[in-house]
């Protein structure tokens, strides 16, 4: 009884390890959310200690790391996703010691979550023409890309648009609702 | 379609031949067009109305039978006809008030000394019937002096659009001018009327010149903006995110074809501009780094960069010419209009007044050098300016409605259109040329922008 529940457990923690795949022992231990890292965790108090362990059997045995559950944007529109805007001044495609700082955050971000693609889309405030702000949201767009590019990641992962002044978030005309249209926003996918 | 640069040649030649055409006056002409299909522009008109000194006199149109569909599209052309020839801003006109003192006419001999008697110099008469489905409308323009027939055409037609026959009547009178009629024109723009819920989705429309008629061109449930007339009125190029990415489609429009003018070339592509010979296509492109001013075969062919300058260069618009183009550059620090050859070179600046001048749009008339944009004046606001091309002088058209962009002008290059609002409400509008008459275009439901005046 005893050992056949031992090997019960020995094909559970294979199959975990099995599952967490490839790249999975480089990643960093990263936030584990969603069932499958649930399921991961709860591993070591199901295994029954053998008599005799050896260090494969310990090293089989870690964190189930497998945390790619991530929220993404919505498929569709781009919009929401797990990376916040960063937000430009007014005609400027200038990146604000705020903005690097939040691009650095996901820089690491998409280190831990390396099936996750960004598509950095450039977007204006309503002022200003058609034209003029497509092109200020493409440099938005490229400026942010570049920045997460030069922190290391992937240029293939990253892809920039601009949206210009065709698709605020806020439809308001006023400060505030300027403000927060004045954005790089981050449409992630897997 | 009828070929507008063909018409406008036409008419003006006259001017010269006025003398040797006078010896056709004498006979009354009455073609029979049949809508869709156009006869052409010929035979050439027999008079020339001199704009600012005539003034017509436009009665009901009498029905030729009484029945209601006859009376119906009677009304129809009364209205638009009166309305289309007001728009022209050339004209005056004998006032209803007036026009309801003079007896019921005979449409074959009407009493000139009735019409002479309350001031008019041109009568319009016009007839109409329906008979199994079908219209038509007759039309006859007098002098009022000598009693003759100038012109007289007769129309046929679907009754369900009677709109139709006034505006292309009111075309064939603008031919005894030596004006382009704008009346059969149309106007294409974007909205978000038909947006997918969740989804910010636009797709674009055109337009009767009048507001009347909208119809729907694209379809793709995308982004889809920067719509730009081909000279022959058949094809529009625009802006579509279809693919995700902003690229340059030509929409064969009367036969529903799409063609991607742009490819796969990465960057964006956008800001399309069709030459007046339709050859060619301007655009700005991103495509290799920095947004440029390209020039490519209207197919998209051989493109070509203009502008490498590392500034962002867009907003490219042709001279009627074809041989010159003005764009918007910020390389002077902030966005202004700047002139060039179809060669990139002989760069010059045009715009000093001001810290935002955008989206220029040339005068399509080879009368009126001249270049409208969207400017940025005192308080924030955007407003639609022009400007002298050989004395740089400014005149601003719009105030004190919101913000005013993106001015197309119509063909004649004596109107212009361009759209007015704040926030999620946008509208149409039309004005002549000095903007002393600004109309807001009943265009329908929904946030409209981006127009550009078509043939």
């Amino acid at each position: 009884m005893f050992r056949r529940l031992n090997v019960a457990g020995l094909v559970l923690v294979l199959a975990a390890s099995l599952a967490a795949g490839c790249g999975g022992k480089k990643r960093p231990p990263a936030v584990a959310t969603g069932a499958g890292a649930e399921s991961g965790r709860t591993l070591p108090s199901e295994v029954p200690q053998p008599v005799e362990t050896g260090p494969d059997v310990r090293a089989v045995d870690t964190e189930g790391a497998r945390g790619e559950d991530f929220t993404m944007s919505d498929p569709e529109t781009g919009e929401g996703g797990p990376l916040e805007d960063v937000r430009f001044e007014y005609d400027s495609a200038a990146l604000t010691d705020q903005a690097r700082s939040t691009l650095e955050k996901h820089a690491l971000w998409l280190q831990n979550h390396r099936d996750a693609k960004v598509l950095v889309e450039g977007h204006c405030d309503e002022r200003g023409t058609v034209e003029y702000n497509l092109a200020l949201g493409e440099k938005r767009a490229r400026a942010a890309r570049d920045y997460l590019a030069s922190l290391g990641v992937a240029s293939d992962r990253l892809r920039s648009v601009s949206y210009g002044k065709e698709r605020p978030l806020d439809s308001g005309s006023n400060e505030s609702a300027w403000a927060r249209n004045r954005r790089a926003h981050f449409a992630v996918s897997r | 379609m009828e070929q507008p640069a063909t018409r406008s040649k036409v008419s003006s030649g006259l001017l010269s031949r006025a003398a040797a055409v006078l010896a056709v006056l004498a006979a009354p002409l009455l073609d029979r067009a049949t809508w869709p299909v156009q006869v052409p522009p010929s035979p050439p008109p027999t008079f020339i109305v001199e704009p600012g000194f005539q003034r017509f006199a436009i009665p009901d149109c009498v029905p030729r039978r009484g029945d209601e569909a006859s009376r119906e599209v009677c009304r129809a052309i009364t209205q638009v006809l009166r309305a289309d020839l007001q728009f022209e801003n050339l004209f005056k006109f004998v006032p209803q008030s007036l026009m309801s003192a003079i007896p019921t006419m005979d449409p074959e001999a009407p009493n000139f000394t009735d019409w002479k008697g309350v001031g008019a110099s041109v009568l319009v008469v016009t007839r109409a019937q329906v008979t199994g489905g079908e219209a038509t409308v007759e039309v006859r323009v007098h002098s009022v002096d000598t009693g003759q027939a100038m012109l007289a055409k007769r129309y046929s037609g679907r009754t369900d659009n009677p709109r139709i026959f006034a505006h292309q009547a009111s075309d064939d009178i603008m031919t005894l001018t030596q004006y382009r009629g704008v009346a059969r024109s149309k106007i294409a723009f974007v909205s978000d009327r038909d947006a997918v819920p969740g989804r910010k989705t636009k797709e674009i429309y055109i337009v009767d010149y009048d507001g009347y008629n909208p119809r729907r061109v694209t379809v793709n449930r995308s982004l889809n903006i920067l719509p730009n007339w081909s000279p022959d009125g058949r094809s529009l190029a625009y802006v579509s995110y279809r693919r995700g990415n902003p690229d340059i489609f030509l929409a064969a429009i009367y036969e529903g074809r799409s063609t991607d003018l742009t490819g796969d070339k990465g960057g964006a592509a956008f800001a399309p501009s069709i030459s007046p010979d339709g050859k060619r296509i301007a655009f700005a492109s991103s495509r290799a780094g920095n947004m440029d001013i390209w020039v490519a075969g209207v197919d998209g062919s051989n493109p070509r960069r203009l502008t490498s300058t590392g500034s962002l260069d867009t907003a490219p618009t042709w001279s009627p010419t074809g041989q010159e183009i003005a764009f918007t550059s910020d390389r002077s620090g902030t966005p202004q209009i700047y002139v060039m050859d179809t060669e990139g070179l002989n760069v010059r600046r045009l715009t000093t007044v001001g810290n935002w001048n955008d989206a220029p749009s040339w005068n399509p008339s080879k009368q009126f050098s001249e270049i409208a944009y969207t400017a940025r004046l005192e308080g924030g606001g955007f407003d639609i300016a022009v400007v002298d091309i050989a004395t740089r002088q400014v005149r601003q058209l719009t105030q004190g409605r919101g913000s005013c962009e993106y001015p197309s002008w119509a063909p004649s290059g004596r109107h212009l259109t361009f759209a007015c609002g704040r926030g999620s409400k946008w509208q149409i509008a039309v004005a002549d040329r000095l903007g002393q008459t600004i109309t807001m275009l009943p265009a329908g439901p929904g946030k409209n922008e981006q127009p550009d005046w078509g043939p």
